[in-house]
């Protein structure tokens, strides 16, 4: 981490935690809410395709396995969800691994059309699933509640400690403590021999595997640890909401997340948070637009593609970089004859 | 003994509307390594615009096929030229196309939805009746005509391919793109017209799709999905190997939903895919693993 990573996290941080005693309304913090929790999604994300290259399409569907195992947990065990939450990200490490198994041998195409097929897959079930479940007593509801979702299993339980007013705080310090910890794991896999050996591997190949990295083990490991996060933003997302529904695994959200990737800049560390933010923000300009801002959306992902790949990040980083290197040549040149 | 006919005769029918879309989508990945995500909204595209030509301009029904795949052929240009025409040869073209027309297809399909509103409408251009029986399962017009259609196209593409210049210049690009290029075939050219046929393909299949179904615009996305199967089953780019998994996955899903139910087919699919391509990374009808970077 550098000195700039830093700064920017404890000012970021300082804002974030501010935020609630400056008496907000609460759709704004509910607003911030969602925005910590699409981050920590996105932050995932960008670990397995902007570091170690994995076209993986399949973030939605680990997102909607943590959500809707904690929503079964809760409601047919009767657990407190605070029990049922490492339960649903070790769930979701198993069900990557198994996907990472079966798709990572291949490659990158191969990988995001596989990967996209799973989410369908998972969808088609649950649409499809419409017999009544013995665990549901009293109703006709399926075991995982088909179209319509299922509710019922309870939430962060903050309604209880700070009343029935100031819970969503609880849930806003929730949802912020995940991000956080998501953030401190992408710093901590950048910098750890993960994030190296894939940097090997980008920069020489060739060299990188004659030297005994193996890309495969790596990936599925970046693959694995990094969906301990995507469903544990499911597991929150789904308490604080309260119910979970097929709609989680819709393309609409697949989109939206990866808006966010995109714009915000791939593979780089600080580009989800950013994406997160703008896309979220514009996002508010355009409900008032209706149908127009799924075309807004489409249309800003194609210019983005063609004119900034590498997202308003990247930008960012040029610009810095361009006005770093002129100030400092421009010093080096002057300090020069003085020698 | 009825069941197996059913699953034949089902299967075929699916396998032949996929067999379309597929063929189109692996012509494109041959061509300049672009998996066209728009493509599902092409086949959605096909639909409406027989509605269009039947509903609203008001030509007979039989216009309105080729008014489709006019349509569909431009379209698919209007994808290069918004696309491909300006990410060809940059840094991580390969995945940076996906987003890209992705984006696009999500326009295509949300601009359909803002003018004709998410009813379903049915299509205009179709026949009704059963033609007889095999066994004792009923065979419709519709079946038969979706087998004919899908047929004459396949062929007239292998023709297409094999036969004439503007198809060898098409091959000669898929096989090497800078050889073709110092043969001097104009490359940019062959890009476009290969988008245009897969466009036009899609349109058909998507059409064929609506017959059974409804139009509505996402129903290209389901479809969508089950081509990208069949070209990763086939070996991207294969497009013999393309039209055989097609058959082989319209049998598989066929099979899964007569047997089992109809929500288990796509599911089905996928295992079968996966442990497929797990045997053979490269495809079952891929012989050389075309390595492009």
């Amino acid at each position: 981490m550098m000195r700039r990573d830093y700064i920017l996290s404890a000012v970021l941080l300082v804002i974030a935690v501010g935020l609630p005693w400056l008496d907000p309304p609460r759709y704004l913090l509910a607003q911030g809410l969602l925005l910590f929790c699409w981050a920590t999604v996105v932050s995932q994300w960008n670990l397995v395709f902007g570091i170690a290259g994995i076209f993986s399409l399949a973030q939605i569907a680990i997102f909607a396995v943590g959500a809707y195992s904690t929503a079964m947990m809760g409601r047919y065990l009767e657990m407190n969800l605070w029990y049922a939450f490492p339960i649903a990200g070790v769930i979701g490490v198993i069900f990557s691994l198994l996907i990472g198994l079966g798709c990572l041998r291949m490659r990158g195409v191969y990988v995001a059309l596989l990967t996209i097929a799973v989410g369908q897959v998972l969808f088609v079930l649950i649409m499809g699933d419409g017999e009544c479940s013995p665990l549901n007593p009293g109703i006709c509801m399926s075991f995982t509640g088909g179209p319509s979702g299922m509710g019922g299993f309870g939430g962060f339980g903050w309604r209880e400690v700070l009343g029935g007013r100031h819970f969503i705080i609880g849930d806003y310090y929730s949802m912020l403590g995940l991000l956080i910890l998501a953030m401190a794991f992408t710093f901590w896999i950048i910098h750890s021999r993960m994030g190296l050996a894939f940097k090997a591997l980008r920069d020489n190949p060739e060299l990188a595997s004659s030297r005994g990295i193996s890309r495969f083990k790596y990936q599925l490991l970046v693959f694995a640890l990094s969906a301990f996060f995507t469903a544990e933003a499911g597991a929150f997302f789904a308490a604080h909401f309260g119910s979970v529904g097929p709609g989680q695994l819709s393309f609409t959200l697949l989109l939206f997340l990866i808006s966010m990737l995109i714009v915000g800049g791939m593979g780089r560390p600080w580009g989800p948070l950013l994406g997160a933010f703008l896309i979220m923000g514009g996002d508010e300009f355009l409900k008032e637009a209706g149908e127009w801002r799924h075309i807004g959306f489409g249309v800003m992902l194609l210019v983005f593609m063609i004119f900034l790949p590498d997202g308003v990040a990247g930008l960012i980083d040029r610009v810095w970089r361009r006005l770093t290197t002129r100030g400092g040549a421009a010093r080096a040149g002057k300090a020069a004859p003085a020698e | 003994m009825d069941y197996l006919i059913q699953i034949i005769v089902s299967g075929l029918t699916l396998g032949s509307m996929y067999a379309l879309s597929a063929v189109g989508l692996s012509l494109v990945w041959g061509s300049f390594n672009c998996l066209n995500m728009a493509h599902g909204s092409v086949m959605a595209l096909g639909a409406y615009f027989t509605l269009i030509a039947v509903d609203s301009i008001g030509f007979p029904v039989w216009v309105s096929l080729p008014f489709a795949m006019v349509g569909g052929a431009l379209v698919g240009t209007a994808v290069y030229y918004l696309s491909v025409h300006w990410m060809l040869n940059t840094r991580n073209y390969e995945t940076n196309i996906i987003i890209a027309t992705f984006g696009i297809g999500m326009v295509m399909e949300n601009g359909l939805l803002k003018i004709f509103g998410g009813y379903p409408y049915a299509q205009p251009l179709t026949v009704q009746g059963v033609a007889g029986l095999i066994g004792n399962v009923p065979v419709n017009y519709r079946s038969i005509v979706i087998w004919v259609v899908a047929a004459v196209l396949m062929v007239a593409l292998g023709l297409l391919l094999t036969r004439t210049r503007a198809g060898r210049a098409i091959r000669a690009v898929a096989q090497n793109r800078d050889g073709a290029k110092l043969m001097g075939v104009p490359v940019a050219r062959v890009y476009v017209q290969v988008l245009m046929l897969a466009s036009l393909l899609a349109a058909v299949s998507g059409i064929l799709i609506s017959t059974t179904l409804q139009i509505v615009p996402y129903m290209g996305a389901n479809p969508l999905l089950k081509a990208f199967i069949v070209i990763c089953l086939a070996g991207l780019g294969n497009i013999l190997g393309a039209l055989y998994a097609a058959l082989l996955v319209g049998l598989v899903e066929a099979s899964a939903s007569t047997l089992w139910a109809p929500q288990y087919g796509f599911p089905v699919i996928l295992v079968v895919v996966i442990l497929a391509l797990i045997w053979r990374p490269e495809g079952l009808f891929g012989r050389v693993m075309v390595a492009r970077q």
